[in-house]
């Protein structure tokens, strides 16, 4: 009765999670052109909305926010992930003279707003010629992003540290015990670093619209360029095609998480020297 | 006596040789024979050295943030106006910033190359410490220059603009920047003469610390609970579940957001729909709603403060599962085994074994989220640009609303207003208000002893 009742709860859940995808879906595939305010069904179904996001005009411009922001996100999520991981790891695993200080730095740059910073970083692009080119955007994302080791570290002090002197006693230099022995036992870790960094090109809108402010829609990101879609003056005629590219957008993003989510159960639950 | 005294030669000798060392970096690897080392740190020290050269001018003007104005004269040559070789204010704090990066970097390494008393090492040697005991180096250089370059100069320099009147009637390049210390904080706390910034920065604030911990605290609660339900051993269908769940977090924000703001909107599908069900009028009946027709979800300020908490909801929790159910698996089996056979029960193994170790591994990611949270923009932005507008003529002389956090405050002073002054103080404001909170939170939960509880 108990695992019933835990299921119909998880059903529940799962549903008022779900519904606000499901609308996406439905209203991307209506023939509504805005957002359907009388029902949640659409009364007819149709494709054109897809085909239209694949045809740019002067507003729309699809293809060349996804790729503009596939490339980002790639190069972000490369140097992003090594980045944190390798900062987490020295401070987990490695004691050295300044660990300490490094670290209550990182707190305290992080405490700091980090639109304040990014004001200046914008002055700087913009004499280096970087504003509206995706080379700015990828600095600006990743070469700050070892201040969020925290969750990374915390995961690392789980592991435990016999592995390494075994490992020393093999003969292995540092950098082989981190690649090849603690970097593989922390999977999930490793995963959910590379799930954030990769998304949050994806996710970002600020940063984006400080650094890629000309308003000419091939310069855009995906975000920048669905929001366009849905502001006052565009809503009513763009709002089916907003659904529409958030539904492309999602789609791809959703098959890498499930495939990640299979490492990241695997991960941990095979066997490895532990406490 | 032409002979100095051996011990005195000793002596000098060895002055001479940490002078060398520290001033002429590759001087004694090179005399080891280290010839490709020693030409390397000559590089590096020259490097280092003109780019202290070409900071210092703009190191020199930093007291005044330059003396030319930008004009337009007219060349004789090329027959058309030109602008004048001008001092541009920011560049000058910019490379004046750097330049003080710069020089103490440089004493700090020529300090510590005096302080070595081992002679020069070759680079095998250097190569095999880098992937031995200081290996920290290896892995932190790069993440620490990223750093260095894209938030430490730029917030410094951003910092030092809260003392400027950097504003919409003084912009670079066209204009000098100079000096004013604190007038710019006086206007947060000057209440009497009726500025606009005094009166909306106490309500900003309130609102800030609100949500960062209510969304903080709701979300880590619920993305745990909801973890440890799916995990209990009797639930089926467990990747099922997690699936729901992760598909709401696939769906970028900015689609989720923007979809959830047409939702509810004024004349939007929720509130077609509960006019229809009659929820709207008896709303308005008990007096929940001030105006009949419609509920304003996202246009009245305490309705606006509860969807932004409920729809923070929708998108945190799944995240926090992510990370609850990471944790809740590594647990060590043997440790809840072990309990259950000493008979301990299900609560008990929570109390006494789970939640602890929860606690330990996320706690730093609690304290962090906090910040996040109360820098967090997407959210609220997303939610309520353009369509919530404050009617409080006051927060609307300082730029602010009422659902606006700091963060956003700061982006509108910037993006709308070209305010960078009073954004550089309310970002300084943000900084100082949380960090005593967080810095003594953040060292109790990373002190040593505790790391290493759970090896």
């Amino acid at each position: 009765m108990r695992t019933f009742l835990r299921h119909a709860l998880l059903a529940l859940l799962a549903s008022v999670w779900l519904l606000p995808i499901l609308w996406l879906v439905l209203t991307s595939f209506g023939v509504d052109e805005g957002p359907n305010i009388t029902r949640f069904f659409p009364e007819e179904y149709t494709l054109s909305h897809y085909a239209e996001l694949l045809r740019p005009d002067s507003i729309s411009s699809f293809p060349t926010w996804f790729v503009n922001t596939l490339i980002v996100a790639v190069f972000t999520c490369v140097i992003s992930t090594a980045f944190v991981l390798m900062t987490a790891y020295a401070m987990s695993f490695l004691r050295f003279r300044f660990r300490r200080g490094l670290m209550n730095m990182a707190v305290i740059l992080n405490l700091f707003p980090g639109f304040l910073g990014m004001i200046a970083v914008y002055f700087i692009l913009r004499e280096a010629g970087l504003t509206n080119s995706l080379t700015g955007l990828i600095i600006v994302y990743s070469a700050g992003a070892s201040v969020d080791y925290l969750i990374a570290k915390g995961f690392f002090d789980t592991v435990s540290p016999s592995l390494r002197e075994a490992a020393w006693v093999e003969g292995a230099n540092e950098w082989v015990v981190f690649t090849r022995i603690i970097l593989p036992l922390s999977k999930p870790i490793v995963v959910y670093t590379v799930i954030s960094s990769f998304l949050y090109p994806w996710m970002d809108f600020v940063y984006a619209s400080l650094i890629m402010s000309s308003g000419v829609a091939s310069d855009k990101t995906v975000a920048l360029g669905l929001f366009s879609l849905v502001d006052k003056v565009n809503r009513n005629r763009y709002f089916a095609r907003f659904c529409a590219g958030g539904v492309v957008v999602s789609v791809p993003i959703s098959v890498l998480f499930i495939i990640m989510q299979r490492f990241y159960v695997e991960g941990i639950t095979t066997g490895a020297v532990k406490g | 006596m032409s002979r100095l005294h051996p011990a005195k030669e000793g002596a000098f000798l060895a002055f001479w040789r940490m002078l060398r060392r520290s001033l002429l970096w590759g001087a004694d690897s090179i005399l080891h024979g280290h010839w490709i080392k020693g030409l390397l740190l000559f590089s590096a020290q020259a490097a280092l050295l003109s780019g202290i050269i070409l900071t210092f001018p703009s190191l020199m003007k930093l007291p005044s943030l330059g003396t030319v104005p930008a004009e337009r004269i007219w060349d004789p040559i090329t027959r058309r106006n030109v602008w004048n070789d001008y001092d541009n204010s920011f560049l000058i704090l910019l490379f004046g910033v750097t330049g003080i990066a710069l020089i103490i970097l440089f004493v700090v390494l020529c300090l510590r190359r005096g302080k070595a008393s081992r002679p020069p090492s070759s680079l095998r040697e250097d190569a095999a410490r880098l992937l031995g005991p200081d290996f920290h180096k290896t892995m932190l250089l790069l993440p620490v220059t990223g750093v260095v370059l894209v938030m430490v100069i730029p917030l410094a320099v951003m910092i030092l603009i809260a003392f400027t009147n950097y504003d919409r009637a003084h912009l670079v390049p066209t204009n000098l920047l100079s000096w004013i210390s604190l007038s710019n904080f006086k206007q947060l706390t000057d209440l009497a003469s009726g500025g606009a910034f005094a009166y909306a920065f106490p309500r900003v604030l309130g609102w800030t610390l609100t949500w960062a911990v209510t969304a903080t605290l709701s979300c880590y609660i619920g993305g745990t609970l909801l973890a440890m339900l799916i995990n209990r051993r009797s639930t089926r269908w467990k990747p099922f579940w997690r699936t729901c769940f992760m598909a709401a977090m696939a769906v970028p924000q900015f689609v989720s957001l923007l979809l959830m703001r047409n939702l509810f909107a004024d004349v939007g599908i929720v509130n077609t729909l509960l006019k229809g069900w009659g929820v709207t009028d008896w709303l308005y009946r008990i007096g929940a709603i001030p105006t009949a027709g419609h509920i304003p979800f996202l246009t009245h300020p305490g309705w606006a403060r509860g969807m932004i908490l409920a729809i923070n909801l929708w998108v945190g929790i799944p995240w926090q599962m992510l990370v609850a159910t990471g944790v809740l698996l590594n647990i060590p089996r043997e440790l809840t085994e072990a309990a259950r056979i000493d008979g301990a029960g299900a609560l008990q193994v929570f109390r006494r074994i789970t939640l602890p170790y929860l606690l330990h591994i996320t706690g730093p990611s609690l304290i962090s989220g906090m910040v996040t949270n109360i820098n967090n923009f997407n959210v609220i932005w997303l939610l309520t640009r353009d369509i919530y507008v404050t009617t409080d003529q006051q927060m609307a002389a300082a730029g602010a609303t009422e659902v606006d956090l700091l963060v956003t405050w700061l982006y509108r002073l910037t993006q709308d207003q070209s305010n960078y002054k009073m954004a550089s103080v309310i970002g300084i404001l943000v900084f100082a208000v949380c960090s005593a909170i967080t810095l003594t939170a953040f060292t109790r939960l990373t002190r040593d002893g505790k790391e290493a509880a759970f090896r």
